[in-house]
């Protein structure tokens, strides 16, 4: 159909968010041969969360932060999270002084949120040091497939191996300590054989206990197997992971949590599912970062979060940008295709892209990243930049905007020397921001001069 | 005094590196004088610079041929108060 007007979709694409993941009916999966149906749409309203993992997984993969490393850390996501908890807990190792002395160091900025919990072996001498840092609850290492069961515990049947995990969360319960029971290696399990016996056991001697103490389930996807497609068998389905450990188990969805690992690219759309499908928290770390490949990175859970609340719900956004530039500040490789971080997350190199951005940046950007991160779109000048991506590039350096933005025909030397340095001088790679600023104090020294104390 | 079409003639030259006796008021150009993009900006650029103007980006831009580059500048050049030789 013909229009006069644009039709730019804002209901989805509202620009001062992301875009808005939206539902339009049930999704049926068959689940035991019966058809089930999820309302994804109902996450609008439900409780879902973020936890985070960067000081326990997170650090697994890289060499310790330091005491202060992690309280400037621990005090931005916070800011993140914002007042209303989205990110909800964080989670400390507690076997050393500095562990110690590092929570103690971040409870003591006195924040709500994120809670502080810890993360111990399945031994239940660890609890003296859950219960000594004074927390309420914690994690522990119930590993439940065979590769861990047998291959790595050397238990001599399951139901050995069961009897010693319970008898931790008895003492556990015993200490007035909530554990969050962490099932290993849960997508190459044996579903009906260990885990469901293992959770329906868990959820009875959580009905013997007050509310507060009662056991927690994460469901670890330690390599990386989780599927998100429905029709997926156990148990690598997500979907049927949630559901038989939520209606099955009766393991209400506050008390599930998904933890994954990226080993086959599929780490951020699996914590989804598992919003989706029923679970309320995925266990996240910021940019992704841990054992191997990583986990869900805490900002894509963020803004994932945000796109199917359509709401902000208290977070700033703005932290993100913060605490990437700390991150690199402490030596945290994040690549500049990185999305939301990377130095070129918003960057775009082509010119017939850059006269989009000229024209109207919501053309090649993916939301008002510089409203929600602090980070206009930018253009990267190459030979393939033209003089729309230089103009682009000179009104973003000054931060010109609307009526004071410099035109095309203002900037034609610094077009001509761009283009000459491919054309003449045979250059083949990008022109930095440094070179591009020196040519403009050289070639546009009336503009340098009146825009110069504008530069961020 | 040289006329607007002389001295438009004469940039053209200097910018698209030609004899300006070579070019002719039908002449467009991108398809007969052969201007890449960053040369149309340098034109309009030269052409402000010669004759003490201010044009509009899109309309200048937009102006195809010498002759109409022609009577575009002149027309600028009598709104913006500047005296030329037709």
């Amino acid at each position: 159909m013909d229009a006069k007007e644009p039709n730019l979709l804002q209901d989805t694409y509202p620009y001062s968010l992301p875009p808005l993941i939206r539902f339009e009916r049930p999704v049926v999966e068959y689940i035991d041969g019966k058809a089930v149906e999820f309302d994804f749409g109902a996450v609008k309203d439900r409780n879902i969360l973020i936890s985070d993992t960067t000081f326990r997984d997170g650090q697994q993969a890289r060499p310790p932060y330091t005491i202060d490393q992690m309280v400037r850390i621990y005090d931005l996501m916070s800011r993140l999270g914002g007042p209303n908890g989205v990110i909800r807990q964080t989670e400390f190792f507690l076997y050393t002084k500095n562990d110690r002395e590092t929570l103690d160091q971040c409870r003591a900025l006195g924040h709500k949120y994120p809670e502080c919990t810890g993360w111990i072996r399945a031994l239940k001498g660890d609890f003296r040091l859950v219960k000594e840092a004074g927390l309420k609850e914690t994690g522990v290492l119930t590993s439940c497939s065979d590769y861990h069961i047998f291959q790595k515990s050397k238990f001599r049947s399951r139901a050995e191996c069961m009897d010693r995990y319970c008898e931790v969360v008895e003492a556990a319960f015993a200490e007035g300590v909530r554990p969050r029971c962490h099932l290993e290696d849960v997508t190459r399990a044996d579903i009906d054989g260990f885990v469901l016996p293992f959770v329906d056991r868990l959820m009875e001697m959580s009905s013997q206990v007050p509310d507060e103490l009662s056991v927690k389930i994460r469901l670890c996807d330690t390599m990386g197997f989780g599927i998100s497609y429905p029709g997926a068998e156990l148990p690598r389905s997500i979907p049927k992971l949630i559901y038989k450990l939520n209606q099955e188990c009766d393991v209400p969805s506050d008390r599930l949590e998904w933890h994954g690992h990226n080993d086959f690219h599929k780490v951020h759309t699996n914590g989804g599912t598992a919003w989706l499908y029923g679970c309320d928290v995925v266990n996240t770390t910021l940019f992704g970062f841990g054992e191997r490949t990583g986990n869900p990175p805490l900002e894509g859970a963020i803004f994932e979060y945000i796109a199917l609340k359509g709401d902000l719900c208290g977070i700033d956004t703005m932290a993100i940008t913060e605490l990437a530039d700390y991150m690199r500040s402490i030596g945290l490789p994040i690549p500049d295709n990185y999305p939301f971080v990377g130095r070129s997350f918003n960057t775009t190199r082509a010119g017939i892209h850059a006269d989009g951005l000229r024209r109207d940046e919501q053309i090649y950007n993916i939301f008002d990243t510089e409203k929600l991160l602090n980070r206009p779109p930018r253009v990267a000048i190459t030979d393939k930049s033209g003089t729309d991506g230089v103009v682009h590039w000179v009104n973003e350096f000054f931060g010109l905007k609307g009526e004071d933005r410099i035109n095309k025909i203002k900037i034609h030397k610094l077009a001509r020397w761009v283009i000459d340095q491919y054309d003449e001088h045979d250059r083949l790679t990008a022109i930095s921001d440094q070179e591009l600023e020196a040519k403009v104090k050289e070639l546009m020294p009336d503009y340098w001069e009146k825009y110069k104390g504008s530069l961020k | 005094m040289a006329t607007v079409e002389e001295r438009v003639k004469e940039v053209t030259a200097q910018v698209l590196k030609l004899n300006p006796d070579e070019i002719k008021l039908e002449d467009s150009f991108t398809a007969d004088l052969g201007a890449e993009s960053v040369q149309s900006i340098e034109l309009v650029a030269m052409f402000e610079e010669e004759f003490g103007i201010e044009m509009d980006e899109d309309a200048a831009l937009s102006v195809e041929t010498v002759g109409k580059a022609v009577e575009f500048i002149a027309q600028v050049c009598e709104e913006q108060g500047v005296d030329v030789e037709q």
